[in-house]
């Protein structure tokens, strides 16, 4: 018992204190975190960009080549793996870039903003039609009513898969080792390697990234009930 | 007021509308019965372009609404429209959804608006409610909510798509209140509905709509009272 204790004692300080190693899943999850929190920001705008662009209709019904260019981009996006989108960003389009952490919040971004803008596509969608009807009645034009109703409802109803792809997302970063950038997995592994114990930092790493998007779920349902209060009855 | 020239509308395949003709005066209350898919409601939609018509001319005082280059925005501020489903905004409390339109369309400043929704909110009884969402009322109250909403822009014409259809009985009521009430301050009304007993009371031109064409006007006495064609016959013994 007092060996296996002893033992346990040894491998954590192997995985975290001596070097000072702690700070090395710091400073990795600060990369994480920065790519993460970037790439998502990016991620919304382009998604709400083409979720636009892909409810563009002409007056006739038809597609229009707005449509076409955001389903060609989603296509693309979401056929190809992240890692291979990754690592083309990194060797190929930016392949004289000195900015690793920049490349990765690009592709992480572009990535994104082709399930956020399936995402907000239904959102507003999910917005009964009447609510338009009813303001195109008054007199509003689409877009006034676009703002001040139909966009604060879609919100609401975009909120959970919106939360869900920011967890997703933040998970996603922990392929940026392969542009060798040190996240909080390439950290861990990394250590891992050095200590020849790889139980201490994988674990470490997993608990690190478990509390992280623990946070990031609570932060979220506090908004969402938030927004919840025009519902109240 | 209004006048519909061989008004057409096809959805796909479906021709709902075969060629409507009518002219709605000035402080006229039309209402419009029918059997359902007789095209009543399209009928109505078409009127502020809410649905735009396949072929056929439609003009609102002197303006041919149906040209491409009319700003059909602007027309719309000048007909109110009530739905069978209410439509309140339910991101917005009831003040906000009375005010948004006239201040948004710069027709009213916010605090000349709110005075005025507070006015036409009493008018129907529901002052209390100005802070509450839609969600908080009953269907009557939502429908109330509506009529007001469209007045706040001091429209020429309302136009009424089966206002009672989705109430629970006990509140057609009140709603029909409110309406007779507007009926009285010489508001031009087209109302699609199916109470026969507003239709004799309210409406001075009964129009009985089948098949996608106004196959029958009269006063409501007449209509009532007299019906020519067989169909109105059939559909009367049917619903009265």
């Amino acid at each position: 018992m007092q060996a296996w204790f002893e033992k346990t004692a040894k491998m954590f300080d192997a995985a975290f204190i001596s070097g000072d190693r702690w700070k090395l899943y710091l400073s990795g999850l600060g990369v994480t975190l920065e790519v993460a929190f970037f790439a998502a920001i990016l991620g919304m705008i382009i998604g709400t960009i083409l979720a636009f662009m892909k409810l563009s209709v002409r007056r006739n019904g038809k597609k229009t080549i707005l449509t076409v260019i955001a389903n060609i981009y989603i296509d693309v996006i979401r056929g190809t793996p992240s890692v291979l989108q990754l690592m083309i960003m990194w060797f190929i389009i930016f392949s004289n870039a000195k900015n690793g952490v920049l490349v990765a919040i690009l592709s992480f971004g572009v990535n994104s903003g082709a399930y956020v803008a399936e995402i907000v596509r239904a959102g507003i969608l999910a917005v009964d039609k009447g609510q338009m009807e009813a303001g195109r009645a008054l007199g509003l034009s689409k877009t006034q009513t676009m703002i001040s109703v139909i966009i604060p409802q879609a919100v609401k109803n975009v909120l959970p898969p919106i939360g869900n792809e920011f967890i997703v997302l933040l998970k996603e970063t922990a392929i940026v080792g392969y542009v060798s950038l040190t996240d909080l997995t390439r950290a861990a592994n990394q250590i891992a390697s050095r200590t020849y114990e790889p139980f201490m930092p994988l674990i470490g790493a997993a608990v690190i990234y478990f509390v992280v998007i623990k946070i990031l779920t609570i932060l979220l349902g506090i908004l969402e009930r938030r927004l919840r209060k025009s519902d109240n009855r | 007021m209004i006048i519909v020239k061989d008004l057409h509308k096809t959805f796909e395949n479906n021709h709902v509308l075969r060629g409507v003709n009518y002219h709605v005066h000035q402080g006229e209350k039309i209402v419009v019965i029918g059997p359902s898919g007789s095209g009543k409601s399209t009928f109505l939609r078409c009127l502020n372009l809410l649905e735009t018509p396949t072929s056929g001319e439609i003009w609102f005082d002197g303006i041919n609404i149906t040209d491409p280059k009319t700003d059909i925005d602007k027309v719309r501020e000048h007909m109110g429209m009530v739905f069978q489903n209410f439509n309140l905004f339910n991101n917005l409390t009831i003040m906000q959804n009375i005010t948004l339109a006239p201040v948004k369309l710069k027709v009213m400043g916010k605090e000349e608006a709110g005075e005025n929704a507070l006015k036409l909110l009493e008018r129907v009884g529901l002052k209390e409610k100005a802070d509450a969402y839609p969600s908080q009322l009953s269907g009557g109250q939502k429908q109330r909510v509506a009529i007001v909403r469209s007045l706040a822009m001091s429209p020429r014409v309302m136009l009424f798509d089966e206002p009672t259809s989705a109430l629970d009985p006990e509140m057609v009521g009140e709603v029909l209140d409110v309406m007779k009430g507007l009926a009285d301050t010489g508001m031009t009304m087209v109302v699609v509905t199916h109470e026969m007993g507003f239709a004799r009371e309210v409406g001075t031109k009964v129009l009985f709509m089948d098949e996608g064409i106004i196959m029958e006007e009269n006063t409501p006495q007449e209509f009532f009272s007299n019906p020519k064609s067989q169909r109105l016959q059939d559909f009367l013994s049917k619903v009265l």
